[in-house]
């Protein structure tokens, strides 16, 4: 096709490139504006000094060094988040177990499923108030249960109680997240070829062999992304953690992300919050490197012949 | 696009429209905040010309917000009320106050005859 | 036969332990609900399994006394924005993904790496960029950071390269502008990822919390979740009035969701299925 005297726009091939970056823009401006500035701008005012009053400064690393030094709360906030961290292998675990439960033309099987995913969507506020009812000293069930079956003779304040309050808050977010878990992990489980087990099963492989050397690799990939998401939750708990605790008793619930809230927007620190947010940021990354070495490296994804 | 009409995305919406404007317009036939009731004294006996006040709800609190009197037979009517929750209390200086009936209603200033009356404590 | 019997308590027991599970799945909806609607002193001791004289006044009480009217009006506006704006965006990047242009691969990657970054990683500059913008306390600010998914993009791409080749090519010997091919072609046979944009989204921006809590200033822009953050305090009385005020909220999104299971469910997972 001559070119020669066909300007920029009339060439088809530019008015077709022009229009995909048009189509690009919107979605482009939104993530630059709000994911890849934002990192960015974090970063760069962790290193300044600044308030909205008074201009910026370069001050390097000291709010890191006043993080690692003088913030007791950072430190038992870390502390918190890791255990928040911890406690998922136990729940995608638990959701293993309802997937293979429900993992069959079981009759209600959609019904169960349904069930158990109903909380998933649900505001983590109206949950935190749920569950801060079910905990309640004297109308909630939970105590109601436990003095009746006889197991404690006074109601546990449980999330006034130092120790029992950041297992009440896993509590109560394992009992929202399960159902995601379970659904991931029965996409996984119906991913997988059967005829793996129909040749085990002739090969004499006993049901746990065939559970430990086909079902768990082949659920590399969804197990990944259950712990991925286990991490990511720790990190976006606020809701929950804001509604049922506040941090408290005392910082005994406080996560990473109620001390960066808290000192961003309710002492104004914005750059001691967004030095916070760079150090939470970069134990995201190392941890889910970490899982992705643990997983076999490419997220988890299982070669099939 | 057969039968679009037969899927749950447009019945499901529609319902709860339909339901919705009926709703509407039964509030707007019946929400003239009347209240309609009578009083008696302990004997069961009509109170003719006491007292009867009317308490608003308020967050935690509850305001007076006006009074009327009960006629030959020991009726009263409110016409005026606004809220969604009120409580009544009748009074005469020979037979007492009655205890404070609570009035909870569907909707603001929604039409209500009341079927128990207000129970002065003493006998003339 | 041995076999079979066995297979049969087999079955039995799965019954049985889901419906275990199922059973403490339901018992927080339960309580909350039987909060609700219950008559008496909700803190006396020892609660009552079943709610005495129940009533539905409390949703009255809720209704008029707080502005919930009003927090449901703003929580509509603002989801309503997101997920047209989400269906509209993610639908062009999404198409732009299909063709086959210079820096592709950087625009793909670019994507993928978005993913990884939360929102709560961001709050702090997106709180300062909105300001600058002078969007605070606005719909269109409130609904900004939620106007594009990635995952929903993959979505949109995925249901577009399924469309035959052979439509969009008679389209194109046809005559239509790439508007139009969008529009009349490839639209139409993509409706399960707009019904999955759409619930995802909604879901979405229906539940945040954080961003409209460092976003509104007044009280009368606050969305759902923050109106019932903040009546928890004035509401804690000895009636269920909270809980009134919980189930009404939660009642749109779990209506929502039993519409749209399917979508929802296969949005979430089409991220498990490497997009």
């Amino acid at each position: 096709m001559g070119t020669q005297n066909v300007s920029w726009w009339g060439q088809q091939r530019n008015r077709q490139l022009a229009l995909i970056v048009c189509f690009l823009l919107p979605s482009l401006v939104i993530f630059f504006l709000y994911r890849i500035l934002p990192l960015g701008w974090n970063v760069i005012l962790s290193f300044q000094s600044w308030s909205p009053l008074r201009p910026a400064e370069w001050i390097g690393f000291e709010h890191y060094v006043e993080m690692w030094e003088y913030d007791d709360v950072f430190w038992i906030a870390l502390k918190n988040t890791l255990i928040f961290i911890a406690a998922s292998p136990l729940a995608i675990a638990a959701a293993l177990g309802v997937a293979l439960l429900v993992n069959s033309d079981l009759k209600g099987a959609s019904i169960y499923r349904t069930i158990v995913f109903l909380s998933y969507p649900l505001m983590a506020i109206a949950v935190g108030i749920i569950w801060r009812w079910m905990y309640d000293e004297r109308g909630g069930i939970i105590n109601y249960a436990l003095r009746s079956a006889g197991l404690i003779d006074k109601p546990i304040g449980f999330l006034q109680d130092f120790d029992w309050a950041l297992p009440s808050v896993i509590f109560a977010e394992v009992w929202q997240i399960l159902g995601f878990y379970m659904i991931i992990l029965l996409t996984g489980l119906q991913s997988i070829p059967q005829n793996l087990y129909e040749a085990a099963r002739i090969d004499g492989a006993p049901a746990w062999a065939r559970f430990f050397r086909i079902t768990i690799p082949m659920l590399r990939p969804s197990l990944f992304l259950c712990v991925v998401v286990g991490i990511l939750n720790s990190f976006s708990s606020f809701d929950l953690v804001y509604i049922m605790t506040n941090g408290g008793p005392g910082h005994a619930t406080e996560l990473l992300i109620t001390h960066i809230y808290k000192a961003g927007f309710v002492q104004t620190k914005f750059d001691y919050a967004a030095a916070l947010t760079v150090v939470q940021f970069a134990l995201l990354v190392a941890l889910t490197f970490v899982a992705n070495k643990a997983a076999g490296g490419n997220a988890g994804a299982v070669e099939r012949d | 696009m057969t039968r679009w009409w037969a899927s749950r995305w447009f019945i499901v919406p529609t319902l709860m429209l339909l339901v919705t404007l009926g709703w509407l317009v039964y509030v707007g036939r019946h929400d003239n905040g009347l209240i309609e009731g009578r009083i008696v004294d302990a004997a069961g006996q009509p109170v003719a010309g006491a007292t009867v006040r009317i308490f608003d709800r308020g967050f935690v609190t509850y305001q007076e917000r006006g009074r009327t009197r009960s006629d030959a037979d020991g009726r009263f009517r409110i016409t005026d009320n606004t809220s969604h929750s009120v409580q009544l209390e009748a009074e005469t200086p020979a037979l007492g106050r009655s205890k404070r009936m609570e009035v909870r209603l569907w909707f603001a200033a929604q039409d209500v005859r009341l079927t128990d009356p207000l129970r002065l404590p003493a006998k003339p | 036969m041995a076999s079979r019997s066995k297979h049969a308590t087999l079955l039995g027991l799965r019954h049985l332990t889901l419906m275990v599970i199922a059973f403490f799945m339901l018992v927080p909806f339960y309580w909350v609900i039987k909060t609700a609607i219950t008559n008496e002193n909700i803190y006396a001791y020892p609660p009552s399994l079943l709610p005495q004289n129940p009533h539905l006044f409390n949703f009255v009480d809720v209704w008029y006394l707080i502005p919930f009217p009003r927090y449901l009006l703003n929580s509509i506006i603002v989801s309503t924005i997101a997920v047209v704006g989400n269906v509209v965006f993610n639908a062009m990047a999404g198409y732009a993904l299909t063709r086959q242009f210079a820096g592709r691969n950087l625009v793909l990657a670019l994507f993928l790496s978005c993913m990884l970054i939360p929102f709560q990683a961001t709050i702090i500059p997106a709180y300062l960029i909105t300001a600058k913008l002078s969007l605070l306390n606005t719909y269109f600010g409130l609904a900004l950071p939620m106007l594009s998914t990635i995952v929903c993009i993959f979505v949109f791409k995925a249901a577009f390269e399924a469309v035959p080749r052979s439509l969009i090519d008679a389209a194109r010997l046809d005559g239509l502008s790439e508007w139009r091919i969008i529009l009349r072609v490839l639209m139409p046979l993509s409706k399960p990822a707009i019904a999955t944009n759409v619930i995802l989204t909604f879901i979405w921006s229906w539940n945040n919390f954080l961003w409209p809590l460092l976003i509104t200033r007044d009280p009368l822009m606050q969305t759902l979740p923050l109106g019932l953050a903040r009546f928890l305090s004035y509401l804690e009385d000895t009636t269920g009035a909270l809980y009134a005020f919980a189930v009404m909220v939660l009642a749109p999104s779990i209506l929502v969701f039993l519409m749209a299971q399917k979508e929802f469910i296969r949005g979430l997972t089409s991220g498990a299925t490497k997009g």
